[in-house]
């Protein structure tokens, strides 16, 4: 298991991390969100050993992880970069080598990472030479290659379109079952929602909620309500509710345990045909602004 | 997982990445035709001289052709004579080639450009001959005191000294191999450089430093350039001693004098090499932009220019004291040092003092370098200060 105990990192007057501590467990994805700038790239190399934090550790299976621990991690980086002008499959066995296997190990798996990634064809030519999509596939796969026991992905969805996601979300969910941690930061929350079990939210280089997805959304003391009469949007006539606006212009009532939704559910039987009556958990969206808004 | 298999590993790869790339190739191929080419300069060299052509004009003085060969016996060369129906002939002669110098009516020589000294005693000195020996014949003097004007007892001589028939060539060694090695500790601290520049601006720095330590990582770099320069130095030096095993100058161990040379570069190689290259890495690492590479590529340059200024000095006096200084002061010594070695006798006490005053610089370089190179290696974008590097290195 991974843990982030207390972590704070400064880098001149800016604070980067201020206290942020969670844990990362085997055989779990957790989905690491937060604002930019508030500490996910930090913390992650701190893990990785890149930065050293000020005060507060990193602790694997309970201890500080040595040079040896640590190529066990796999890590992808948010400024995406291998060698341009390598051949793709050099590249995989160098990055495999480098992190312990041995040669012949180091080439299977470079070859079956390939096959995976449906790039055995283009397994002789320079990265470079590769389309941008294809180059991203490379980079997941150099980060993976030598089989680690966990995996540091910082953004690893962005630039992926609808087919790159849904095949990088399945790689992850493999990882994960075949026991890996899996620690990733994003930005695309709904996608985070489709991935994920534990969610971590960072804001200003501290943990503002953390846990599972289930615990977080019960643990709020939020409900979402969205209401139609006649096929059209209807608003309630209550003192103090509160309507969100979401940027596609649908319009959703925050209802805490004060909010009489029975009175809402008779004004709108009263105003007509009420076509749509949807009380719902927050969404991972809700969790974030909630939190980060705190 | 040792640290020595990341090293061999992050070697191996700059090595053969290296050696695929342009730069490389290019640089062996201009090499072996450099090597191929010097080959038939040196036999050039090696062949005697042929005759000078002596071209007559109008009247020949009495008994030129005998005088001219005595005299031209003087210089060890030998004298073909031309005689020409006109002057314009005779022109048209030195013109073409065919004659090298023109001798109109035994009173005047005519050059196409310039008078070549030798040739113009040896002329000057036939037809002076010519005219005592005629003078002599109008005094009525007897053959004997002819004998006796015109060949007088020749002047003992004595040297105190043997030539030393390799001095030249130890001078031409010494200079070909400070050209080799000023080249190759450039060429490869520079491949050091670009190295450690790409891993920035390509942003892979960051996966490679994931895996391992960045003393690692500079150290794999820096032997693995290393070793390519050792390949392309052997490659170079096999050349060059196959080419003097096939010439031949009397005398000479030009194959001798071969082998020491190639040590001594290989020697030199690998000690300045190693301070240089971890200078170069230090630098690399402080910029991650194409455009920044010129301004600090320079900064080496100023460090290993006085010694190969100071390299002339010694090649002409290997005993003057800003060159004995000069082979003993890093980083001058890489490129002093081994003229002095090559030239003249220099004693191992001094070389082994010359080594140890380099190691000892490369290991507080690679101490100050280091620290730069993990100071910056991270920070992606404008150009590092060396005092930031520094700063950040000590977080």
């Amino acid at each position: 298991m991974l843990s982030l105990v207390d972590l704070h990192k400064r880098f001149g007057d800016v604070v980067a991390l201020d206290g942020a501590g969670f844990d990362a467990r085997p055989g779990r994805i957790v989905g690491f969100l937060g604002p930019n700038g508030a500490g996910k790239t930090t913390a992650m190399r701190c893990v990785l050993g890149l930065v050293a934090p000020d005060s507060g550790e990193v602790l694997w299976n309970g201890s500080p992880p040595t040079l040896r621990h640590r190529l066990r991690f796999g890590y992808m980086p948010e400024e995406r970069g291998l060698y341009p002008r390598m051949r793709i499959r050099e590249q995989l066995v160098y990055f495999a080598a480098l992190s312990g296997l041995s040669r012949a190990a180091a080439a299977v798996s470079a070859d079956e990472w390939l096959q995976r990634l449906s790039l055995a064809d283009r397994a002789n030519s320079k990265l470079e030479e590769l389309s941008h999509g294809n180059q991203q596939r490379v980079q997941l796969a150099a980060s993976l290659v030598h089989g680690p026991e966990l995996a540091i992905l910082d953004e690893p969805f962005s630039g992926l379109d609808p087919l790159g996601v849904d095949s990088m979300a399945a790689i992850l969910r493999e990882l994960a079952a075949a026991g890996a941690g899996i620690l990733f930061s994003s930005h695309q929350l709904d996608l985070v929602e489709d991935v994920c079990e534990d969610v971590v939210i960072i804001a200003a280089g501290r943990v503002v909620l953390s846990g599972t997805l289930d615990e977080l959304r019960n643990g709020s003391g939020y409900r979402y309500l969205e209401v139609a009469v006649g096929g059209n949007e209807w608003s309630p006539d209550i003192r103090g509710i509160e309507a969100i606006v979401g940027v596609t212009g649908r319009r959703r009532y925050v209802i805490t345990a004060d909010t009489p939704v029975d009175q809402v559910m008779a004004q709108a039987i009263a105003a007509g045909d009420v076509t749509k009556f949807a009380l719902e958990p927050p969404s991972l969206s809700d969790l974030f602004r909630e939190a980060v808004a705190r | 997982m040792s640290a020595v298999r990341q090293v061999f590993f992050i070697a191996r790869r700059d090595f053969l990445q290296r050696a695929r790339s342009k730069a490389f190739l290019v640089s062996m191929l201009i090499i072996v035709l450099l090597v191929a080419a010097l080959g038939p300069l040196l036999a050039l060299d090696d062949e005697t001289p042929g005759p000078y052509d002596v071209g007559v004009v109008g009247v020949e003085p009495a008994g030129l052709e005998a005088s001219l060969q005595s005299a031209v016996r003087l210089f060890d060369r030998r004298a073909v004579l031309h005689r020409y129906g006109s002057r314009a002939a005779g022109e048209a002669a030195l013109q073409s080639g065919d004659a090298d110098v023109l001798l109109v009516d035994g009173r005047e020589v005519v050059w196409l450009e310039e008078p070549a000294p030798q040739l113009a005693a040896i002329v000057t000195g036939a037809v002076g001959e010519t005219e005592r020996r005629r003078v002599m014949d109008e005094l009525g003097l007897s053959e004997d005191d002819v004998a006796r004007l015109m060949a007088p007892s020749p002047l003992d001589s004595t040297t105190l000294r043997e030539p030393d028939p390799e001095a030249e060539p130890r001078r031409v060694a010494a200079y070909a191999g400070n050209l080799v090695l000023y080249i190759s500790i450039l060429m490869f601290g520079q491949f050091v450089l670009m190295g450690v520049m790409e891993e920035k601006s390509s942003r892979v720095i960051e996966l490679v430093l994931s895996r391992a330590q960045p003393r690692h990582l500079l150290a794999g770099k820096v032997i693995g350039v290393g070793a390519l320069g050792l390949v392309q130095l052997v490659v170079f030096s096999v050349a060059v001693l196959i080419m003097l095993s096939l010439s031949d100058i009397a005398d000479v161990d030009l194959t001798g004098l071969g082998l020491r040379t190639v040590a001594t570069v290989f020697g030199w190689f690998l000690v300045g090499y190693g301070f240089f290259s971890v200078l170069y890495a230090a630098l690399g690492a402080t910029i991650s932009r194409q455009e920044d590479t010129q301004g600090v590529a320079m900064i080496p340059v100023l460090f290993l220019l006085p010694g190969y200024f100071i390299s002339f000095v010694a090649l002409e006096d290997p005993d003057a004291a800003v060159a004995v200084v000069g082979s003993l002061v890093p980083p001058l010594s890489p490129l002093v040092m081994p003229i002095r070695s090559i030239t003249g006798g220099v004693p191992v006490g001094e070389v082994a003092l010359s080594v140890a005053l380099l190691l000892v610089a490369t290991y507080g370089l690679i101490r100050l370098g280091g620290r730069i190179y993990r100071g910056s290696i991270l920070r992606i974008g404008a150009r590092v200060r060396l005092r930031e590097a520094w700063q950040a290195s000590q977080r």
